[in-house]
């Protein structure tokens, strides 16, 4: 018996250096885990954040993005609604954007400072154009959604 | 808030003396089919082993090593998981014990401290630490992508695909917090460029005007193309090694003072404030005017609380007082040009809201009281990020022992990399250079190392 030499061939690039193209697409199946109930939060237009359900514990705002575990004491954390209007961080327009990015070209990216809000979420800008200190308020894709974090963005409030 | 315990800043010590006895690079491209990673590495350690000066030969040297340590950011770039089994095989080390670090950006920095824990526990004797990244692989697009998959894949990375932005974000608040002037920026970028052009491992060298940099393509608002590091294939070698094998390699030995790591939130989001932990050189006075209506919290988006923790261990480790007067010269991670001037800061250079004076002064340049980034920085000459930590000390330590024109003045080296040396090349060497420190930076934040060398 004769084994056949595989069909398969790679493509040549350039033949000196001898340089061929390796194709690579396979798709990574990804569990939000615990954090998942903040991803389907949105569809609901709600943004799940967490707080330590630990009464000795220091940090009494809340996370966001949501950690199901407080970093300061372990303990798991309660989740509750954050505040859906808060002030305009910082921002950039990314013009020459990696591969996957999935948002139209001159979309603002933006940080939202929230109060009660421990930490300043990343998001972009749906509407408007940015400012430091503008006050903007929170909008759900629950079109069609992304079931990433692009399904949060916010818009002059 | 951040709340530290009793031990948490317990500043780190050597059990022995840990030297750096010699460095070797190749030079950095942006694509480099020519040689494949383990040739790159190859062609690094046999620049430390050969052209260093030495008093043993390269056999000898060989016969020296008792542990290894590898550095390599990314796996995805070179689609070869532990690459450094087979690097460290195509070195000749098997059957020795080796480890390869990965904390992003500071991937070089981390490896050097590994192999400083090493030497200075006496559990190894002579080190070679080998850094590269093979970032030719895929486009342009695909490996900012890449990149951007070393922020968090959950709630940051799809926000551009592109680390700029995430650099460009804190860009913008760090300008409307400080008011530091756009031609501040361009400046730093001006001038690693130029350093750039009087090395032959520099990939981007280049004589731009601020105008230039300025009005070059905007990668992320605020920041042009020009302003941004390079990425690149290429690798790095430095050899560690105890007090006794120092003496036999080299007479000029220059003495690893400290080396020290800090971390921060990888995602920039996730910054909580806490008081400033204040460095040597500063006291709470320093920061009275500080907080306002602009800045109301520390470290916030503008400051690297990663970079102040590695900074405030390193110089007690090292007995720094001012790093201003205490270094003779500095190589940043000048990954932007937003990020040098916020890392002037975190290391004490100019108190917080100030780091523009660094610039403006004059103090950066050479000649000047700190000359930063000779070695043409990651602006100019290369990031082929896991050998980046490594590069920027093999650049300290030839500058400590007076080797920048051996290394950078000799035409054959520049003809070896397939280069002319200019017309207009100068010697960017330090005169009598005594103490040096590299900052090495990963993530916003997330990982920052300081070494201090000296040379004794």
């Amino acid at each position: 018996m004769s084994i056949e030499w595989p069909s398969a061939t790679l493509e040549v690039v350039q033949q000196r250096p001898l340089t061929v193209k390796n194709p690579k697409t396979w798709p990574h199946i990804h569990s939000y885990g615990g954090w998942g109930r903040f991803f389907a939060g949105l569809q609901e237009r709600k943004i799940l954040a967490t707080r330590c359900a630990n009464p000795r514990c220091e940090e009494k705002r809340l996370w966001l993005p949501p950690r199901c575990e407080c970093p300061d004491c372990w303990h798991a954390m309660d989740w509750v609604e954050a505040p859906q209007r808060g002030r305009l961080y910082t921002w950039s327009i990314v013009k020459y954007p990696g591969e996957l990015f999935k948002l139209p070209p001159d979309t603002p990216l933006i940080s939202v400072e929230l109060d009660g809000v421990c930490t300043k979420v990343m998001s972009w800008l749906k509407e408007g154009k940015p400012e430091i200190g503008m006050p903007v308020r929170a909008v759900f894709n629950t079109q069609r959604p992304t079931h990433t974090i692009l399904d949060l963005a916010w818009v002059p409030a | 808030m951040i709340k530290f315990g009793p031990q948490n800043l317990r500043i780190p010590k050597f059990e022995r003396p840990v030297y750096v006895v010699a460095g070797g690079l190749t030079d950095y491209r942006k694509r480099y089919p020519e040689k494949n990673t383990c040739q790159l590495c190859t062609e690094a350690l046999r620049m430390a082993v050969e052209e260093n000066d030495l008093k043993l030969d390269p056999e000898e040297v060989r016969r020296s090593v008792n542990w290894c340590v590898y550095s390599q950011f990314a796996d995805h770039f070179g689609d070869q998981l532990l690459a450094a089994a087979k690097v460290h095989d195509y070195l000749g080390f098997d059957p020795l014990g080796n480890i390869e670090v990965k904390t992003g950006g500071a991937t070089g920095g981390s490896a050097v401290l590994a192999a400083a824990q090493a030497v200075a526990s006496g559990y190894a004797s002579c080190v070679p630490v080998v850094g590269w990244e093979r970032m030719d692989e895929v486009s342009t697009k695909v490996g900012n992508s890449y990149i951007a998959s070393a922020a968090c894949k959950d709630f940051e990375s799809e926000l551009g695909w592109m680390y700029a932005a995430y650099y460009a974000l804190m860009a913008q608040r760090y300008q409307y917090e400080n008011n530091v002037p756009r031609d501040t920026l361009a400046r730093i970028a001006c001038k690693n460029h130029e350093y750039a052009r009087h090395s032959p491992f520099a990939q981007n060298p280049g004589k731009y005007t601020v105008k230039e940099i300025l009005e070059n393509d905007i990668v992320s608002h605020p920041l042009s193309f020009l302003e941004c590091c390079v990425m690149s294939v290429g690798a790095a070698v430095l050899l560690l090694c105890d007090e006794p094998t120092a003496r036999r390699l080299t007479d000029k030995p220059v003495q690893l003072k400290a080396i020290a790591g800090g971390s921060h939130t990888l995602r920039t989001a996730d910054r909580r404030h806490m008081p400033i932990l204040l460095l040597p050189n500063e006291t709470p006075e320093t920061y009275a005017d500080y907080f306002g209506a602009k800045r109301d919290a520390w470290p916030g988006f503008s400051s690297f609380l990663a970079s102040r923790t590695a900074a405030y261990l390193a110089y007690h480790m090292a007995g720094i007082k001012d790093p201003l007067e205490d270094f003779d010269l500095l190589e940043t991670h000048d990954a932007f040009t937003i990020s040098d001037v916020q890392t002037y800061e975190d290391i004490g250079l100019r108190p917080y809201g100030r780091g523009r004076e660094f610039i403006e002064s004059g103090d950066a340049y050479f000649e000047g009281r700190l000359p930063t980034n000779l070695s043409g920085g990651l602006i100019g000459t290369m990031h082929a990020v896991g050998a980046t930590g490594i590069f920027q000390i093999v650049e300290l330590l030839w500058q400590l022992q007076g080797k920048y024109d051996k290394f950078h003045g000799d035409a054959a080296l520049w003809r070896r990399y397939g280069k002319e040396k200019p017309t207009d090349w100068r010697s960017l060497q330090v005169h009598n250079a005594k103490r040096g420190c590299a900052i090495s930076h990963a993530g916003t934040g997330s990982h920052v190392t300081c070494a201090i060398l000296e040379r004794v």
